[in-house]
C-alpha cells in the first residue's frame, strides 16, 4: 500500500507561484473576479503564504507554498456532520461533493486553512468552456473544495499500469504542482517506501512539518532554508 | 560505424541510463504517447514554444477534440526541462481570451474612441498596400516606420528585409525594460550588443545589484531552474545570494542577505566594492594583466597618458564616500568585497540602469576574472541559420534607405523610441506617415506613455498587429490581428545560462480560432501586392517556408542535435569534443520531422577561450576603459575626459524637489504580470502580490513607520503624486519598504484589453518623467519623487 506524501524544499523554492497556476489549470478552479476577491472569496488549492517577521531593515521573510497537508489525523474529517470528507486507504483526504452540505465546519477546523467554499456556481465564458480539464469534476455552489493531490492523476496512472499489465510505480503519478515547479523544489512519492526520494528527504535534518504540535501528522513535509 | 545512440542506450542497460536521465525523467513519464491521436476524446500532446514572455520555454499542449486543455513543460526542451512558470500555464487563457480581436478591423469613430468595424483580409491588404504605394510614388518611402517589441528570430529578419526593399531605414526596437539584463554594460566592457549570459548553476556566490533574478528575469523558468541548482543541486555546496535593492522583493526574501539602497544607487555601491577589491589586492592578477585593457594607466598612440581604472577608482570611490551616499556601513562594504572575491566563481548581476552604472557592476566580474569561465559571464554562439538570398533594391528603395533615421540613430544602440516619439511631434527630421506596431504597446509599457499617445495622434495611418485590443491598438486606424502563439509557426532562437544555443520551434497546436492571420504571412502578401523588386525579394508562400529555408543552415552546420533527454546531451557533447557529429537525423526531411516532434534543436557545447567571440571591443580584451564607446562617440563630438569612458557614478537629476515630494518612487515587476502583456489572464491576476495577498489591483507599499507619520493605515486609498501626474491606489504597509521609498507594481491600469484587464488598477509609468539618459535615449531609473496622501 502506498502512502502518498510531498516534500517542499524551501531553499530551492523561489516563490514563483507556478504551482498555483498549474493547480488552477489542472483542477478547474473557478475564476474569482476582482469584486469577489476583495471579499476574500478566492479559491486556491495550493497557495503561497508569506511570513514576514522583524522590523526594517532587519527582516526575515519566508514564502511557503501550502497545499492540503493530507494529515494522518485530519481535523476536517472529525467535524464533518455528513461524512462528505474522508481519507482513503492510501492516506489521501478527499471530499464527496454531492454529500457536502456547505456547513463549513471543516474550513474552520482545518488548522492550515486549506479549504475554500464555493459562494457561487463557477462560470466560464463559453469561449473557454471546452478548455476545462475533462478529468476533474466542476464543483457546484455551496460546497467546500480543497487540494486532492491530483487524485484523478492517480486513478489514470493506475488504469494505465493495469492496461500495461504491471504494478503501479510511484513515478507514474505526480500532482500538477510538482510537475510544473521550475526550481524543482517539490517532490512527491511514497512515504511507505523507505528508499523513495520523499522518504529520504523527510528524514533530513532540515525537515519540519507545519504546526506539528497539533498532532495532525501532515504528509506534506518542508525542508527549511539555509544550511 | 553502425553504432548509434539507441544501441548504446540498450547496452548501457537500465541502471546507467536511469541515473543519467536524472530528475527530468519522471516528469517525462506524465506524457503517454497517444496511439490514435485523432479519435474523439483521445488526447494528443503537441510540442511548441510558449509565447507568454521572452523566456522561450518548450511546452506540450494537451489537445482533446480540437480544444487545447492544458499546457505543460516539454521535458526534452533544455530551457525548461518539463517545468513551467505561472505565465506559461496561463497561456491557455491567452488563447481562449473571450475578448480577443476576431477579424481585421477598421476604425470608424474618432481616434481612441474604440469604435471599429470588421473588414475582410482582402480589404485590409488593399488599404495598407494602397497607402504604401502612395508613399513610394511621392518619394516618401522612408516615412514608413515599424515599431517592434520583444520577440526573436526570423520575423525580425523579415521586417528588415521588407523595409530595405521598400526603402525605409526606420525599424525601431522598443524593447527597453529596466529589469532587463545589463545590455549596455556588456557592450562597454566586451563590445557585444546582446544579453549577457550568467552561468548561475555553477556560481558559488551571486551579488545581485537590483536585478529581478527571481521575479522578472528574461527567461524565468531557466533562471529558476538555475536557482534551484545553485542552492541545492550540488551536494555539499550551497550558493550564496546577496540582493542589493531598494525594496524587499521576492529575490530579496529568498536571498541570504538583503541590503537596502535608494533606487538607482546600486552603481556607486559596485564602485565602492571594486575599490575595496583593488585596495586589498583581491583581484585576479593573471586575467587583469593578460585579458583586460585600461586597468593600469596607459599611453595612447599619440603618446598621451590616460588614466587607468585602478587609479581612478582608488582616488574617487573611497568607502567613506560610498557609504555616505548609499547608507551601507563601511564594514559591510569590506565584507562584500572579500566575500565576492573569495567565493569563486562569483557573479555580479545588475539591471538596465544607466550605462556606466551597468559597467560598474560588469567590471566586478572582470576584476575576479569570471569572464568566459564556468560559473561566470558567458557569450553564447549564435544559431547557424542559412541567410536569406540577396535581393535588389530599386531606385526608390535606395533613395529611401539613404535617408536619416527618424530617431537619428546615435549612441550605443541605434534604436531610440523616445526620440522617435519626440521627433514625430516636432516634425524634425520628418513626420512618419505610416506606422506599424508589431508586438509592442508603447502606450502602456513605456514610462511617459502620454508622449507616445500624442505622437501616434500625429501619424495619418497607424496599423497594429496585436491579437488583443491593447492600449496602442485602441488608438490605431487598422488592426490586423496576428495569431496568438499557440496558433502560429515561429522559430525561437535562445540560449541557456551555460551558453548553449537552442532553437525552439513554435508550431500551431490548434487551427486559428478566429479570422486572424500570422503577421509574417501578411507581410509576404503585402510584398506580393506591392510588386516589382519588393515582390521579388519575397519569393515565399508563407512564413513556414521562410523558416524551413533558414533551417537548412542549422542542418548543414553539422553541430548539435535535436532535443533529447539529459543523457543524449552528454553523449552529443562527448562525440563533438572528439570531432564527431552523429546527430539523430540523416537528411533534411528527417531533421525537420524530428524538429517538430521533439520541439527543436540545440548545440550542447560551449567553446571556452575563443577570444574573438567573447571580446569584440577594439582592443579584443575586456575593457575597463571603453574604447568602443569612445569610437562611437568621437564621430559626433570632441574628445571627452578619461573618466567619462571609465565606469563612474553619475548623480541623476531628480524629478521633483525633496520638500514637496518627500518620497522616492520605485516601480517593480511581479512574476505573474511581468510585462503587462498578460493582464487579460485571470489566473495571473489572482496572484499578483502574494506577499500581501493582493490581487486584481494596484497597491503602493509604504514602510509602516512612514505611513504612521502620514496617518495612513493599511488598506486606505491614497493618491501617489509626482510632478507629472497622480494615481489612486491602495496603501499597503510593508516592512520590506524603505522608509523614504514607496513601491508600486507595474502591470495593471490598462485602458482597454477586455473584461479582465480594462479599468483595473493604475499604471505607475504615468508618474515617471521623460528625463532621458543621453547615451541610451531611455528614461533614467529611480529619479522620480512622489508624495502620498489620503484619497
Amino acid at each position: 500500500m502506498h502512502r502518498w506524501g510531498m516534500v517542499i524544499d524551501l531553499d530551492r523554492c523561489s516563490g514563483c507561484q507556478a504551482c498555483m497556476a498549474a493547480c488552477h489549470a489542472e483542477n478547474n478552479i473557478a475564476i474569482i473576479g476582482p469584486e469577489e476577491s476583495a471579499m476574500g472569496r478566492t479559491i486556491h488549492w495550493i497557495e503561497l503564504l508569506p511570513f514576514i517577521e522583524g522590523e526594517y531593515p532587519h527582516i526575515k521573510a519566508r514564502l511557503l507554498p501550502r497545499p492540503c497537508m493530507h494529515c494522518e489525523h485530519p481535523a476536517c474529517i472529525k467535524v464533518c456532520p455528513v461524512g462528505a470528507t474522508y481519507a482513503n486507504e492510501e492516506g489521501i483526504v478527499g471530499i464527496v461533493y454531492s454529500r457536502c452540505i456547505g456547513c463549513r465546519y471543516c474550513t474552520t477546523a482545518c488548522p492550515y486553512t486549506v479549504r475554500s467554499f464555493n459562494w457561487y456556481k463557477p462560470q466560464w465564458p463559453k469561449e473557454m468552456e471546452g478548455s476545462l480539464n475533462r478529468d476533474v469534476s466542476i464543483r457546484g455552489k455551496g460546497v467546500v473544495e480543497k487540494c486532492s493531490f491530483c487524485h484523478h492523476r492517480l486513478l489514470k496512472a493506475r488504469e494505465r499500469a493495469k492496461a500495461e499489465k504491471r504494478e503501479l510505480l510511484s513515478e507514474d503519478y505526480i500532482p500538477a504542482c510538482v510537475q510544473a515547479c521550475p526550481s524543482n523544489a517539490m517532490y512527491f512519492g511514497d512515504l511507505n517506501d523507505p528508499f523513495s526520494t520523499v522518504s529520504i528527504l523527510s528524514r533530513e535534518r532540515r525537515a519540519f512539518k507545519l504546526l506539528e504540535d497539533l498532532g495532525t501528522e501532515p504528509k506534506v513535509i518542508y525542508l527549511s532554508e539555509g544550511m | 560505424m553502425k553504432f548509434n545512440r539507441r544501441d548504446f542506450l540498450k547496452m548501457g542497460g537500465g541502471a546507467g541510463a536511469a541515473i543519467a536521465l536524472g530528475g527530468g525523467f519522471w516528469k517525462w513519464s506524465q506524457f503517454p504517447v497517444a496511439e490514435k491521436p485523432n479519435a474523439p476524446g483521445v488526447e494528443k500532446w503537441t510540442p511548441t514554444v510558449c509565447g507568454q514572455c521572452t523566456g522561450g520555454c518548450g511546452t506540450l499542449v494537451r489537445v482533446i477534440d480540437g480544444w487545447a486543455v492544458n499546457i505543460a513543460g516539454n521535458p526534452l526542451h533544455p530551457v525548461n526541462r518539463g517545468t513551467l512558470c505561472p505565465k506559461g500555464i496561463a497561456g491557455l487563457q491567452g488563447l481562449y481570451d473571450p475578448d480577443r480581436i476576431r477579424s481585421p478591423m477598421k476604425r470608424i469613430g474618432k481616434r481612441g474612441e474604440g469604435r471599429f468595424q470588421p473588414i475582410t483580409w482582402e480589404e485590409a491588404l488593399h488599404l495598407v498596400s494602397e497607402s504604401l504605394k502612395d508613399l513610394r510614388q511621392k518619394g516618401e518611402a522612408h516615412h514608413l516606420v515599424v515599431l517592434g517589441g520583444r520577440y526573436r528570430g526570423l520575423m525580425r529578419s523579415l521586417w528588415d528585409r521588407f523595409l530595405n526593399s521598400f526603402g525605409s531605414p526606420n525599424y525601431i526596437d522598443n524593447q527597453f525594460r529596466w529589469e532587463e539584463p545589463p545590455v549596455e554594460g556588456l557592450f562597454l566592457t566586451q563590445g557585444i550588443h546582446d544579453l549577457p549570459t550568467y552561468d548561475i548553476e555553477n556560481a558559488q556566490y551571486i551579488l545581485s545589484f537590483g536585478s529581478g533574478l527571481l521575479e522578472s528575469p528574461w527567461s524565468p523558468v531557466q533562471m529558476l531552474r538555475g536557482y534551484g541548482h545553485f542552492r541545492r543541486g550540488r551536494p555539499g555546496m550551497r550558493g550564496r545570494l546577496v540582493q542589493i535593492e531598494s525594496r524587499l522583493s521576492f529575490t530579496g526574501i529568498k536571498a541570504d542577505e538583503w541590503i537596502p539602497v535608494q533606487p538607482g544607487a546600486e552603481g556607486i555601491l559596485a564602485l565602492g566594492i571594486a575599490h575595496m577589491i583593488i585596495k586589498e589586492g583581491l583581484y585576479h592578477k593573471e586575467f587583469i594583466s593578460g585579458q583586460t585593457f585600461g586597468f593600469e594607466s596607459w599611453a595612447g598612440p599619440d603618446g598621451r597618458e590616460h588614466l587607468g581604472f585602478k587609479e581612478f577608482v582608488l582616488s574617487e570611490y573611497e568607502p567613506t564616500v560610498v557609504s555616505k551616499r548609499t547608507g551601507v556601513p563601511i564594514d559591510q562594504l569590506i565584507r562584500l568585497a572579500r566575500e565576492f572575491s573569495s567565493s569563486q566563481p562569483s557573479l555580479a548581476i545588475g539591471y538596465r540602469d544607466r550605462p556606466f552604472h551597468q559597467m560598474a557592476v560588469a567590471i566586478l566580474n572582470g576584476l575576479v576574472g569570471n569572464i568566459d569561465v564556468s560559473g561566470g559571464v558567458l557569450i553564447p554562439r549564435s544559431i547557424p541559420y542559412q541567410s536569406l538570398p540577396p535581393f535588389k533594391e530599386d531606385a526608390i528603395a535606395q533613395r529611401g534607405n539613404s535617408q536619416k533615421r527618424i530617431d537619428e540613430g546615435k549612441g550605443i544602440s541605434v534604436n531610440h523610441p523616445y526620440l522617435f516619439a519626440r521627433n514625430t511631434l516636432s516634425g524634425k527630421p520628418y513626420k512618419p506617415k505610416v506606422l506599424f506596431l508589431y508586438y509592442t504597446n508603447p502606450l502602456f509599457s513605456n514610462p511617459d506613455p502620454g508622449l507616445f499617445s500624442k505622437a501616434l495622434q500625429e501619424i495619418p495611418l497607424v496599423v497594429s498587429f496585436s491579437p488583443y485590443m491593447d492600449d496602442s491598438a485602441q488608438l490605431s486606424d487598422l488592426i490586423l490581428p496576428d495569431h496568438t502563439p499557440l496558433e502560429r509557426w515561429q522559430d525561437d532562437p535562445v540560449f541557456l545560462n551555460n551558453g548553449f544555443p537552442v532553437l525552439g520551434i513554435r508550431q500551431p497546436v490548434i487551427p486559428p480560432l478566429y479570422r486572424t492571420k500570422a503577421t509574417g504571412d501578411f507581410l509576404l502578401a503585402l510584398a506580393r501586392s506591392l510588386g516589382g523588386q519588393i515582390q521579388k525579394a519575397f519569393p515565399w508562400n508563407d512564413f513556414k517556408e521562410v523558416m524551413m529555408v533558414s533551417l537548412k543552415g542549422v542542418f548543414e552546420a553539422k553541430r548539435g542535435d535535436t532535443f533529447g533527454l539529459q543523457f543524449d546531451e552528454a553523449w552529443t557533447r562527448l562525440l563533438q569534443r572528439g570531432g564527431w557529429s552523429v546527430p539523430s537525423y540523416k537528411n533534411f526531411e528527417e531533421f525537420s520531422k524530428l524538429l517538430l516532434d521533439k520541439g527543436g534543436w540545440w548545440d550542447p557545447v560551449y567553446d571556452f577561450g575563443e577570444r574573438d567571440r567573447v571580446f569584440r571591443t577594439p582592443s579584443r580584451k575586456f575593457e575597463f576603459y571603453s574604447q568602443g564607446w569612445k569610437k562611437a562617440r568621437s564621430s559626433s563630438s570632441a574628445e571627452g575626459k578619461d573618466s567619462s569612458f571609465l565606469p563612474h557614478w553619475e548623480e541623476s537629476k531628480e524629478a521633483g524637489n525633496e520638500k514637496e515630494y518627500p518620497l522616492h518612487l520605485h516601480v517593480f515587476r511581479t512574476m505573474s504580470l511581468t510585462g503587462g502583456r498578460n493582464a487579460n489572464q485571470p489566473w495571473l491576476q489572482a496572484m499578483t502580490g502574494q506577499h500581501l495577498f493582493e490581487k486584481w489591483k494596484t497597491w503602493v507599499e509604504i514602510n509602516p513607520v512612514t505611513a504612521k507619520r502620514m496617518s495612513i493605515s493599511d488598506g486606505d486609498w491614497v493618491w501617489v503624486e509626482s510632478p507629472r501626474g497622480k494615481v489612486r491606489v491602495k496603501a499597503r504597509l510593508y516592512k520590506g519598504a524603505m522608509p523614504d521609498v514607496v513601491n508600486i507594481p507595474f502591470g495593471q491600469g490598462h485602458a482597454s484589453g477586455g473584461r479582465w484587464s480594462k479599468g483595473l488598477g493604475q499604471n505607475p509609468y504615468r508618474l515617471i518623467g521623460d528625463d532621458l539618459d543621453p547615451i541610451t535615449g531611455y528614461p533614467t531609473h529611480g529619479t522620480t519623487r512622489v508624495k502620498v496622501y489620503k484619497a
